[in-house]
């Protein structure tokens, strides 16, 4: 091709070509970029619901795996001020389907035309919610929300505690365990066993057929790992409506409360000594005559048999004041206070989960005081911390701290030799000994050796101690041949409807020994079945027979 | 130059296809992920109800009166326990032996391999014995 007889040059040609080359190249990286983007970011929404549907609270089991908490998906209903004509019409006639709801609130907060959201009610049932709905109120929406449920109803309820409605935990173990629990994942596992748990609930409730009460609590616990299996506060509570909680079952007595529990401290009182080297298994005492410390006197309101020389097996088996005093002058205040802070008395207990009460301890620790606490009155502690000071006898003199979650993992308790193995081998068949001819035989759930101590506290009142007032309890390990497991019952104020005294031996002791009854094949505990029975306290002659008892045990 | 622009225009031409077809890729799995996902989510839900139901049902306070009165159990007490080595002379020796054959008559019939011929011969509700 020519121009004006020239060949044609195109000019344009390599400009055009660059221009053409660049723009492919401009299209070609934003395809490329776009695509990476994509590829990065893509998947970022799908991701934000798998997370929605990840944030599910987690379930609470017990050690078996049986369900005690979960989150189930409920409606809450919520409305628009600026959405709603009248508002008292709204809110009228919500009354009819909720009656929970105050008409007068509710108009006002309806009536607020700066809000945009107003919460009307949370965790609506489906029938309340099919109810609303076909109200069909202008301005209303349903808001899917977790609720948190307890299909156990009251089992473990005060140990369990409960959440608020935004769901996080306010009470119990679903605050202690509050953030391990909203990461969700897997259930939290208690060492809570829901059989125990509910045959110890189940006692208690019935004690209060037997005799009229305030309040109970009780502890059970496996002394050779401090596990629990179950801690029960009575009145229980019901943590799917914890606004129906009265006064009286508000408080969890078993970890939240303190008590002078009495005579269980005794056999700390006696472990104490023989740690000391102040007391010798077949030592003996005079408890003839009342004590004289200061301007208080110390009696046995029930004198023992041969007083002038009882054993110290007589002294625990018949639960005697003045014994346990004279024990504890062997050893004086220092070394008593020592022990008791060794088995955690003094403090507030340290482990993971619902946190227990701090103790009440005496300003001053006088010859009076020590008097006084080495019978249990004095020094006010929780069921929970006393209960573990029991599992030393039960497990060659190591005191540990109790544990709530599973698993168990036995190299990282925290064990600490609080008394050695004989002086626990002792105090054990002591305490077997006044199950079997002492204060505690009705505690002997048969088949199932139990070694333990009753305790009858007067409570503290204005004008001094009340004797008509008394915290009642029994405190337990068994079997006793092979110890593994700590029970204590605390009862206040239990005053049988038969008539019969208002002491440990006559209460806690017996709830005690159902409680072991039940407990022991849900714990796998074999039943000796040659076990000797229960002797009645007319056909005691048997001061040999304890002596022999503890001294064989010393032997072993 | 020419091939150059056609070779530019086919590439973007693929590449505008290929966007094109993972971008409707993309929202058809994204639509599906949301379905799985609210999917999972519903059965979620469903099997925390159905636990929370098995829980609720399993209460011991339930279960224990149904067992007491339907089955007549009743909690094991201690003397009910044994040990294994223990349990011929708490049941008797013969109790605990196991039968190691059965008499003959008592064996259930074998399936007939073939079909019987007549069976209209054969006495009405009675098994055939070997």
């Amino acid at each position: 091709m020519t121009l004006h007889g020239r060949p044609f040059e195109d000019r344009w040609g390599p400009r055009r070509a660059r221009i053409i080359a660049g723009v492919l190249a401009v299209l070609f990286t934003v395809v490329v970029g776009r695509s990476a983007y994509v590829a990065i970011n893509g998947p970022a929404e799908a991701a934000e619901s798998v997370s929605a549907v990840s944030a599910r609270r987690a379930d609470i089991v017990d050690r078996k795996g049986d369900l005690l908490a979960t989150s189930l998906s409920a409606w809450s209903l919520a409305a628009d001020p600026r959405a709603i004509w009248d508002a008292k019409e709204t809110a009228t006639a919500l009354k009819a389907v909720l009656p929970d709801i105050d008409i007068r609130d509710l108009t006002i907060r309806l009536s607020d035309r700066e809000r945009h959201f107003v919460w009307i009610q949370r965790g609506l049932s489906p029938r309340q919610k099919q109810a609303v709905f076909e109200l069909g109120l202008e301005g209303l929406r349903f808001e899917e929300e977790m609720r948190r449920v307890y299909p156990r109803g009251k089992l473990a309820g005060h140990f369990l505690g409960f959440t608020n409605v935004d769901g996080r935990g306010v009470e119990g173990a679903e605050l202690a365990f509050d953030q391990r629990l909203a990461r969700g994942g897997e259930p939290v596992k208690l060492t809570i066993d829901a059989g125990v748990q509910f045959g110890l609930e189940d006692e208690l409730e019935k004690a209060y057929a037997d005799f009229d009460m305030k309040g109970g609590a009780g502890v059970v616990l496996d002394a050779k790992t401090g596990a629990v299996r179950a801690i029960a506060s009575w009145p229980a509570i019901d943590p799917n409506r914890p606004g129906d909680r009265t006064e009286e079952a508000k408080p969890n007595r078993s970890i939240g409360s303190l008590y002078e529990l009495g005579s269980i401290f005794k056999p700390l009182t006696i472990a104490a000594a023989m740690e000391a080297g102040a007391l010798r298994v077949n030592d003996t005492f005079d408890v003839s005559a009342p004590l004289r410390i200061g301007a208080a006197t110390v009696r046995d309101p029930h004198p023992l048999e041969h007083p002038q020389a009882v054993t110290v097996s007589d002294i625990l088996a018949f639960s005697s004041n003045i014994g346990a005093v004279e024990i504890s002058q062997r050893i004086g205040a220092e070394k008593q206070k020592d022990f008791l802070a060794s088995v955690g008395l003094l403090s507030r207990l340290s482990y993971d989960g619902p946190q227990s009460a701090a103790p009440l301890t005496p300003s001053e620790w006088d010859a009076l005081t020590s008097a006084t606490i080495s019978y249990g009155h004095g020094l006010a502690v929780s069921p929970l911390a006393f209960a573990m000071t029991y599992a030393p006898f039960a497990n060659g003199g190591e005191y540990v701290p109790p544990v709530f979650l599973e698993p168990v993992n036995p190299a990282k308790i925290e064990r600490r030799r609080v008394m050695s193995a004989s002086t626990a081998r002792a105090v054990m068949a002591m305490m077997r000994d006044t199950v079997l001819r002492g204060t505690g035989q009705s505690a002997n759930a048969p088949g199932y050796e139990v070694a333990g101590k009753t305790g009858t506290a007067e409570k503290p009142g204005p004008d001094g101690y009340d004797p008509d007032r008394n915290i009642t309890s029994f405190a337990a390990v068994f079997p006793a041949s092979r110890p593994q497991f700590v029970v204590l019952v605390v009862l206040d104020e239990a005053q049988p409807r038969t008539g019969d005294a208002r002491t440990a031996a006559y209460t806690a002791a017996s709830i005690a020994g159902r409680v072991i009854a039940r407990a022991a094949p849900l714990l796998d505990v074999q039943p000796v079945l040659n076990a000797p029975a229960p002797v009645s306290s007319a056909a005691v002659t048997a001061q040999p027979v304890a002596l022999r008892t503890v001294s064989e045990a010393i032997a072993q | 130059m020419k091939r150059l622009l056609i070779v530019g225009g086919i590439v973007i031409a693929v590449l505008a296809v290929a966007v094109y077809r993972a971008k409707l890729g993309a929202e058809t799995t994204e639509a599906k992920i949301g379905e799985l996902t609210a999917e999972a989510r519903k059965v979620s839900d469903d099997i925390a109800v159905m636990k929370a139901e098995e829980a609720y049902l399993s209460r011991p306070e339930r279960i224990g009166p149904i067992a007491r009165q339907r089955l007549g159990l009743q909690p094991a007490r201690p003397e009910q326990y044994t040990a294994a080595e223990a349990l011929s002379r708490r049941l008797g020796e013969e109790r605990l032996m196991l039968p190691d054959s059965e008499p003959a008559a008592r064996k259930p019939a074998k399936p007939a391999s073939k079909p019987v011929v007549k069976p209209a011969q054969e006495p009405a509700g009675e098994a055939p014995t070997q």
